[in-house]
């Protein structure tokens, strides 16, 4: 389905637009929570609000201001990054590494689950420390940027770059797997 | 504008892309990657290409929802679609066709290849147990059978230990008894020890031909009172010591086959080896 199409069934309330929608994003939106916030019942509530909230507030979505993925994306990380700094989750809930997060992931009952936390693994061992440290704490804390730069007296720019050159390396290697 | 005239290759290397695609810039800076994008080609696709990164990224690190959450969700999501569904009844999208859903087939699907996965899993690992286990049982038999070989030989050892202690300690002589002279085994060679202060004897069988079960080797001490029997020769460990009884005064050793058990004299016609005292 094109993303046009599938943002015209979304805003025409159509049942098999948003089924389509839920098959083919939920692994991926839920997987941004879920770096977020490890307590897994929680993170799943956070989902459920979150993916509630994209089908409702599309219409407010703007085409022009960016991909729809980015904007389901953020809708998540931030619905994750609320719940996360609201008073209810306590310290434990929090993933709060890498290593947690693939070792949670291998962990895991499930044989898909174990693959792909062996993947994430391998990818993560492509950054350097700088970058690993970046990932760490936007992608798995919920940082932002510039929280980072300040808490650990690092020059925003330098943050920015570090960022930068992490993704390349991640999307250099995400191409191979 | 001024961003017009910016190094674009700067500009997407600067990391604000990433910035942007994580929600991070403020409204400003948000409308400026906007116009960017715009007005650059190459600043697009690279955005197209990081998202799309992401997305990856999120789907390989990602796990599906529980069907739980996935029920409460359309359970939530229903009142919107009847309403809209009579107001617009209109087709959805073509495509939508042929990516018909039927949300608990795959589930169901995974469900029991799961459950497949498991009773085999099991399967394997209750062979793989009784496998083990018996292969257990087996390592502990062997286990005992050498813990008993190892006494054995600790006790042969400490045995043999005592005597070299006696034989360095004591004031030993050795008497070498030979087969050369005597018609019954030419090559036979065996050594008497002998501390007589300490009447005590000990033989090493140098070689010495085994015999039937009815016969056996009687060592003889040669003294003032003619021939004293002092023990039983074992032929079948040679080059070991063997204690024999006490002796105060011999003037010489032999070994004679006599009947199983050993005989009050010495059938001399079956002499076998014999050592003068020097």
């Amino acid at each position: 389905m094109e993303e046009k199409e599938l943002i015209q069934g979304l805003r025409e309330r159509d049942r098999k637009t948003v089924e389509y929608l839920y098959e083919k994003y939920s692994r991926a939106l839920f997987g941004v929570i879920l770096r977020i916030i490890s307590d897994r019942d929680l993170a799943e509530e956070v989902f459920h609000d979150a993916f509630v909230k994209i089908t409702q507030k599309i219409d407010s979505y703007d085409e022009s201001k960016g991909r729809l993925y980015t904007w389901m994306a953020n809708i998540c990380r931030n619905s994750a990054i609320d719940k996360l700094r609201s008073k209810e989750i306590s310290q434990s809930s929090r993933t709060n590494t890498i290593d947690d997060f693939v070792y949670g992931l291998e962990g895991g009952a499930q044989t898909q689950e174990k693959i792909d936390g062996i993947g994430v693994k391998e990818l993560m061992d492509q950054l350097n420390t700088d970058q690993k440290f970046i990932i760490e704490y936007i992608y798995f804390q919920g940082y932002t940027h510039s929280e980072i730069a300040e808490e650990f007296d690092i020059p925003l720019g330098t943050v920015k770059s570090r960022l930068r050159a992490a993704h390349q390396v991640l999307k250099k290697n995400i191409e191979r797997i | 504008m001024k961003e017009f005239s910016v190094n674009i290759q700067e500009y997407i290397e600067s990391g604000k892309l990433e910035l942007f695609l994580l929600g991070e810039l403020n409204e400003r800076e948000r409308e400026e990657v906007i116009a960017m994008a715009k007005a650059h080609p190459e600043i697009q696709q690279e955005l197209d290409s990081l998202e799309e990164a992401m997305f990856s990224l999120d789907e390989l690190t990602g796990v599906e929802p529980s069907i739980q959450t996935k029920e409460k969700i359309f359970a939530t999501l229903e009142e919107d679609f009847q309403e809209k569904k009579i107001s617009t009844p209109t087709a959805a999208p073509k495509e939508t066709k042929t990516v018909k859903m039927t949300p608990w087939k795959p589930f169901a699907v995974a469900a029991s290849l799961l459950a497949v996965l498991a009773s085999a899993a099991a399967i394997y690992f209750a062979g793989k147990f009784y496998e083990t286990d018996q292969k257990f049982v087996a390592l502990q038999q062997e286990q005992t059978v050498l813990a008993d070989n190892l006494n054995q030989v600790k006790q042969e050892f400490e045995q043999t230990d005592s005597r070299l202690d006696r034989l360095v300690a004591g004031d030993f002589r050795r008497i070498e008894m030979v087969g050369e002279s005597f018609g019954m085994q030419k090559d036979a060679k065996v050594d008497v020890f002998w501390d007589q202060s300490q009447q005590e004897v000990f033989i090493a069988v140098n070689r010495l031909n085994s015999l039937s079960a009815s016969f056996d080797y009687q060592l003889w001490a040669i003294g003032p009172d003619g021939p004293v029997g002092i023990g039983i020769v074992d032929p079948s460990q040679p080059f070991s010591l063997q204690q024999m009884n006490a002796v105060a005064e011999a003037g010489a050793f032999a070994i004679t086959i006599e009947p199983k058990g050993g005989s009050e004299s010495p059938t001399l016609e079956k002499l076998v080896v014999l050592g003068e005292v020097a």
